[in-house]
C-alpha cells in the first residue's frame, strides 16, 4: 500500500464527521487505501506502518480554507490521556514500534457546527469538496 | 484551620472524576473522596424506546466496554422474549466478551498503568504515558498495542466494528464470525500467549519492588462478588453469583443474578453521580464489596484453562484468605487476559462457532427482564420494565465501577493518609492517589472522552475556599 488515508471524526457531532465525507468523495485509486476512525488510537500505528505514506483527514474548528501540513513522524508530545492521541503521536508510535519511515500529512478541513446531530453545514460540505481535490492531488504526487 | 486538596480531573482513567483530600487543623489528612462529576442519564434516555433497540442504544454507553452493555442488554431482551438462545449464538457472545476483556485489560495495563509500574510513581509526569513505556521497553509497548489490537480485531470481525458494535440482539446475534474470521483469529493466538508470558513475567518482579504501594494503596477487608459456574469456576457470560469475605469464606453462593435486587442495595451521596451499591444483609456502608478481576480470582475456585490455572494457583498464594490488596488488580487483570486467550482458542476450535443458527425469534412474552454478565471491571446488570407494546417504561443499569465505588473511596483515603504530606506536596504523592484509583480501572464513560485534552489541576484550599497552593499539568 502506497498511501493510507485516515478519516478521523464523529459522525454524530455535525461537522466533526467532515473527514468521512471526504473519503466518500475520494475516487478509489491503485495503491491508496481508506480507513475510518472516530478517534486516533495506539493500535492504528501498526496499520500505518504497512503504508508508505499516511494522510490524516480531520475536522478543524479554526476558520479558513482546508489546508494540508506535513508532520514530523517522530514528533513526541506525550499526553496524560493515553487514548486521545494526535496524528503526530500515532505516527511516532508507528515509527518507533513498527518501523514506519514514510511521509505523514494532516489535512485540516474546517467546520463550524460541532453540536450533536448528523449531517454537515454548507460550509463544511464545500470544504470537503475542496479538501478532496487537494488530497487527490497529493495522492497522485506520492505515487 | 483545615484544608482541602483537590485533584481534578483524575488522569488515565475512563471518564471524568476528581479527588478531594481533606486536611485537619494538625496538617494531617483526615479524609478523602472520589467524586464522579459527569452525568450521562442513559436510564432516562431509553424510556419510551422499543426494547429491541436497547442493545444498540446501550452499546453507546461506553467506548471501552460497549460489548458488556450489548450483552447484558441482549440477555435482558432474551428474558423479555422468553426464548432459549441458540448454542452457537451463546458461543459468539462468549467470544466477543472474551475479546473485549482482552482489549480493555490491555488498555488498562499497558497504556494506563504500565507507566507507573515501569517508570516509577515519582517519575516525570510528562513521561508517564505510552511513550514513556515505549522509550523504556519498546518490545513491551509493542506487545501491549498488539494485544489490544487482537481483541479489537475479534470484535470487528464478529460485530462489524471495533467500537460500539450493535450485533447482539434479543434472542441471539446478527451474524457469526465466519470461517475466514476464525482462521484469522487462530493466527494471532501463539503471539498473544507469548505476550502474556512476557507481561506476567515482567510484572511479578515489579510488584516485589513496590511493597509500600501494595500494602497501603487500597489494602483492606471487604466482600468480593463475582459470577461463577455452578461448580465455582471463572465464568463471564452466564452463571450464579458468589460472595466471599476477606478471609476467603463463602458468604453467599448460588445467588440468581435475576434476583440481584434482593441482595444488592444502591445508596447515593450528594457529592457523586455514581451510586454506592452494597450487600444488603450487611447494610450501608458495611456491606461494601469489590468486583472485577481481583474479586473474580478471589471468588472462583479455578480458571478452567491450564495456563491461567497455573497463574491463579500462584496468585492465591499471595494471601492466607482472599487477596485484599487492590494493587493486585493489575496481576489479576493479566491472568484474566491469559485466560481469555485460552478460551478464545477453544471457541475457535469448536466447529459450532461456524453455525448460522444464531438467533431465536419470538414476540414479547414478559414485561420485565434482567440481563447480567461479567464486564472487564466487574459484574454488570441491566434491568428493564416494558409495557405491553414492548416500549421501555424503566431501566436500571448497575455497573461494575459503581459496585467498586465504596472501595475506591476507601483506597483514596488510605493512600492519601499514607503518602500525602500536605505541608510539602509533591507530584508523586498525588500520582499515588490517582494510581490507587487506576487499580480499579474505573470506567466512568469514556465515550465522552474524545474532544480536547484534560489538564490536571491540583488545588490546596482552606475551609474558606481560599487558594493556598496550585499545581497544574497539561
Amino acid at each position: 500500500m502506497r498511501t493510507l488515508c485516515i478519516a478521523v471524526g464523529n459522525l454524530l457531532r455535525g461537522d466533526d464527521g467532515v473527514a468521512h465525507r471526504v473519503l466518500d468523495l475520494l475516487e478509489p485509486a491503485a495503491g491508496v487505501a481508506f480507513l475510518r476512525a472516530q478517534q486516533l488510537l495506539p493500535e492504528l500505528s501498526e496499520e500505518i506502518a504497512r503504508a508508505r505514506n499516511v494522510i490524516f483527514i480531520d475536522a478543524d474548528a479554526a476558520a479558513g480554507p482546508p489546508h494540508i501540513e506535513q508532520i514530523a513522524p517522530r514528533e513526541l508530545r506525550g499526553s496524560p490521556l493515553s487514548h486521545s492521541m494526535s496524528p503526530a503521536e500515532v505516527v511516532c508510535l508507528a515509527a518507533r514500534l513498527f518501523g514506519f519511515d514514510g511521509a505523514a500529512f494532516v489535512c485540516h478541513v474546517p467546520g463550524i457546527d460541532f453540536d450533536p446531530g448528523q449531517g454537515l453545514s454548507a460550509e463544511a460540505e464545500a470544504n470537503a469538496q475542496r479538501a478532496t481535490q487537494m488530497i487527490g492531488g497529493l495522492c497522485t504526487n506520492l505515487r | 484551620m483545615g484544608e482541602r486538596i483537590v485533584i481534578h480531573p483524575v488522569t488515565r482513567i475512563e471518564g471524568h472524576a476528581k479527588i478531594s483530600i481533606n486536611v485537619d487543623d494538625a496538617g494531617e489528612v483526615s479524609s478523602a473522596q472520589f467524586h464522579v462529576t459527569e452525568f450521562r442519564g442513559f436510564e432516562k434516555l431509553c424510556e419510551g424506546r422499543p426494547f429491541y433497540e436497547m442493545p444498540g442504544l446501550m452499546s453507546r454507553v461506553c467506548g471501552i466496554c460497549p460489548v458488556s452493555h450489548v450483552l447484558a442488554s441482549s440477555k435482558a431482551g432474551d428474558r423479555l422474549l422468553g426464548v432459549e438462545v441458540p448454542s452457537a449464538a451463546v458461543k459468539q457472545r462468549r467470544l466477543v466478551n472474551y475479546a473485549q476483556l482482552l482489549q480493555s485489560h490491555a488498555l488498562s495495563f499497558f497504556h494506563l498503568s504500565a507507566p507507573d509500574l515501569l517508570l516509577g510513581m515519582d517519575s516525570a509526569p510528562e513521561k508517564r504515558n505510552i511513550f514513556g513505556v515505549l522509550e523504556r521497553d519498546p518490545d513491551f509497548a509493542r506487545r501491549g498495542i498488539r494485544l489490544r489490537q487482537f481483541g479489537q480485531r475479534i470484535i470487528e470481525l464478529a460485530g462489524g466494528k471495533r467500537i460500539h458494535p450493535a450485533w447482539g440482539v434479543p434472542g441471539g446475534v446478527l451474524h457469526s464470525i465466519g470461517a475466514a474470521g476464525r482462521d484469522e483469529i487462530l493466527t494471532w493466538i501463539p503471539e498473544a500467549l507469548e505476550s502474556m508470558d512476557v507481561a506476567i513475567s515482567r510484572l511479578k518482579p515489579l510488584l516485589d519492588s513496590l511493597p509500600q504501594e501494595i500494602e497501603n494503596m487500597g489494602n483492606f477487608p471487604t466482600l468480593f462478588l463475582a459470577t461463577v459456574t455452578p461448580e465455582g469456576d471463572l465464568e463471564y457470560y452466564d452463571g450464579v453469583i458468589r460472595i466471599v469475605d476477606a478471609e476467603g469464606n463463602t458468604v453467599a453462593d448460588g445467588l440468581d443474578p435475576m434476583r440481584y435486587a434482593t441482595f444488592l442495595g444502591e445508596a447515593s451521596e450528594e457529592w457523586s453521580y455514581v451510586k454506592f451499591p452494597y450487600y444488603k444483609p450487611l447494610g450501608y456502608p458495611g456491606g461494601k464489596y469489590r468486583v472485577g478481576p481481583l474479586a473474580r480470582l478471589n471468588v472462583a475456585r479455578s480458571a478452567g484453562t491450564p495456563r491461567a490455572d497455573r497463574e491463579m494457583r500462584e496468585f492465591k498464594q499471595r494471601s492466607q484468605g482472599a487477596v485484599c490488596q487492590s494493587f493486585h488488580y493489575h496481576l489479576a487483570r493479566l491472568i484474566e487476559m491469559l485466560h481469555s486467550i485460552e478460551r478464545i482458542q477453544e471457541l475457535m476450535e469448536d466447529p459450532e462457532i461456524l453455525s448460522e443458527h444464531i438467533r431465536a425469534k419470538a414476540m414479547l412474552n414478559r414485561l420485565e427482564g434482567i440481563g447480567s454478565c461479567e464486564a472487564p471491571r466487574g459484574t454488570l446488570f441491566h434491568h428493564y420494565h416494558v409495557d405491553s407494546d414492548g416500549l421501555m417504561k424503566k431501566a436500571n443499569l448497575l455497573i461494575a465501577t459503581a459496585q467498586n465505588n465504596l472501595a475506591m473511596n476507601m483506597a483514596v483515603e488510605q493512600t492519601a493518609r499514607r503518602f500525602v504530606t500536605p505541608r510539602s506536596i509533591e507530584e508523586g504523592m498525588l500520582n499515588r492517589v490517582e494510581a490507587a484509583i487506576r487499580c480499579f480501572d474505573p470506567c466512568l464513560s469514556c465515550s465522552t472522552h474524545a474532544i480536547g485534552q484534560m489538564p490536571l489541576i491540583i488545588e490546596l484550599r482552606n475551609h474558606a475556599g481560599d487558594l493556598l497552593h496550585r499545581l497544574e499539568r497539561s
